[in-house]
């Protein structure tokens, strides 16, 4: 299955050499307007970052954009990008800003907002089951509503791709094969959302819609808190990895799993 | 089953023979004997459908069931059951409601649960489930139901089944929640609560392997109950009998090597 993606990029890179695109990144072919959600921080606020860089349009959403310091600065800065206020797991909300952006194709839409749930409170024999509804609400619940809302903006667009940033956490094989256990409704979450996101990949195939799930890697971003691994990557670094992988899925692609590297990962 | 039964018999009269002969080598098959009865299971949703069928063949088993229900007051064939039954004791809990399952925690505690059957479970049905018209407002029910449920259960219970002999906790699942196996888009919200559920197995089975407790998934597959009351005359439908005896022998069949994996009733490893 890998061997796919490494021979795309080969073909790519060389049509892309023997042409005056050369010097330029393979995202930045094609702009077209982005959607994130959750891009106050980490991995969202790079994509916003790096989308706004490369000249996309850039819508990007934040619980809270009065306390987004970082993205209002690059909201300043960049003229492309437009902030909006939104709490994925609120159904009413994400209905309102669909109506609020009827007309507006948006070419691709990163589920990007999530929330672990603070391993601390995922330990089997003193779980909170507090979080759980949390959890499940932010990175299950609003995935599934965006793509059910903004599939009307994105078929009007060119590009036509929906991502969902998902995390081999998810992995039923991956974590299978570990020993630990660790964040259990995060992990659980990560599953369920990627069985919603194969099933909307199946419902969207006729709009022409390209629905992909994307690991980001180990980023060390508040997420992780403490957290320090030699494997870990910076966000920077994440999204340099993962712009190109969403450029170049194609609807042959729809309703997979891949890795920040290209690789697929395992179910 | 009923092999078991009669086997059990055998030992007994073999016991009672060999005593009368004054041989004296009988404590074993005694044991085994005595051994049975104390064999306890406990079911969730046991008021209907499958639940009813896993106390049912249990109790036929002679094991000690505690069959739970929301509202043991209306669950009618589960009474009767129970009348007719005296190793079937009906105990009141809401997987929704954790006060509930603390309370019957509280009240079990010490007693030994061989098996724990997380079998109560809900569809959200597939009409609130259909792209363009999704009700999100049966998303928590169905989480809560499906996931949180079952390892609220299993959590209180851990310690009752860590003291039994068999020490097994086994979730219904679903093929439907096999992420390898989606055909066509439907039940957004069940197919992703039976992958959540599998995840939060996997993770359980490594939790409680020091333990020696063995955590493992079965799939009755598509069966013949209220549960698949939408579907039903439009799709083959195996006989709730038929198919929670299968996934007994699967649950039988559960070893600690097994723990952390999937079976359909019918023995077939059940792709992630």
């Amino acid at each position: 299955m890998p061997a796919k993606i490494p021979r795309r990029t080969t073909l790519v890179g060389m049509a892309a050499t023997f042409s005056t695109l050369a010097a330029k990144p393979v995202y930045a072919q094609g702009m077209g307007t982005v959607l994130i959600t959750g891009a106050s921080r980490g991995i969202g606020f790079e994509f916003a970052k790096r989308y706004a860089e490369t000249g996309w349009t850039v819508i990007a959403t934040a619980r809270d954009p009065a306390m987004a310091e970082p993205l209002k600065a690059l909201a300043k800065a960049h003229k492309n990008i437009r902030i909006e206020k939104l709490d994925v797991s609120d159904v009413k909300a994400v209905d309102a800003l669909a109506e609020k952006l009827k007309g507006t194709a948006i070419d691709v839409l990163i589920n990007n907002a999530g929330i672990s749930g603070g391993s601390q409170n995922q330990k089997v024999g003193a779980i909170k089951y507090e979080v759980f509804d949390d959890v499940m609400h932010t990175n299950v619940l609003g995935p599934i509503k965006m793509a059910e809302a903004f599939a009307p903006h994105v078929a009007a667009s060119t590009q036509k791709k929906i991502i969902s940033i998902s995390s081999t956490e998810g992995s039923l094989a991956g974590i299978s094969a570990r020993p630990d256990v660790n964040s259990i409704f995060y992990r659980a979450s990560k599953s369920a959302l990627n069985m919603a996101m194969i099933n909307m990949a199946k419902a969207l195939k006729d709009k022409g819609i390209i629905v992909i799930m994307l690991s980001p890697g180990l980023v060390q971003t508040d997420f992780v808190g403490d957290l320090r691994l030699p494997i870990m990557i910076s966000a920077e670094q994440s999204v340099a990895m993962t712009m190109p992988i969403i450029a170049r899925v194609t609807m042959d692609d729809t309703g997979k799993y891949f890795r920040h590297t290209g690789d697929l990962a395992a179910w | 089953m009923t092999d078991d039964i009669e086997r059990r018999d055998v030992l007994i009269a073999t016991a009672m023979f060999t005593t009368m002969l004054g041989m004296g080598f009988w404590t074993e098959a005694a044991m085994a004997a005595d051994a049975k009865p104390s064999t306890t299971v406990l079911i969730t949703g046991a008021s209907r459908g499958i639940g009813t069928e896993f106390v049912k063949q249990y109790a036929a088993r002679g094991y000690t069931v505690i069959a739970t229900a929301r509202d043991p007051a209306k669950a009618v064939d589960l009474q009767a059951l129970a009348k007719a039954n005296k190793n079937i004791s009906i105990e009141r809990m809401d997987v929704l409601d954790h006060a509930s399952i603390d309370a019957l925690a509280a009240k079990l505690k010490g007693k030994p649960i061989d098996i724990l059957v997380n079998n109560a479970g809900i569809g959200g049905g597939g009409v609130n489930q259909v792209f363009g018209k999704i009700n999100y407002a049966v998303f928590d029910d169905v989480m809560k139901t499906n996931v949180e449920g079952p390892l609220k259960v299993s959590e209180a219970f851990i310690d009752n089944v860590a003291a039994s002999n068999m020490k097994k906790i086994m979730m219904v699942s679903s093929s439907q929640g096999s992420v390898a196996s989606v055909r066509s888009a439907s039940l957004y919200f069940y197919r992703a609560s039976k992958s959540a559920l599998n995840m939060v197995t996997v993770n359980l089975a490594k939790a409680l392997k020091d333990k020696g407790v063995i955590v493992g998934m079965v799939a009755p597959g598509a069966t013949d109950t209220d549960f698949m009351i939408e579907v039903r005359g439009r799709m083959p439908l195996g006989k709730p009998s038929e198919r929670t005896a299968g996934m007994i022998v699967q649950i039988d069949a559960f070893t600690m090597e097994k723990s952390g994996q999937f079976f359909e009733w019918n023995g077939e490893t059940v792709p992630w």
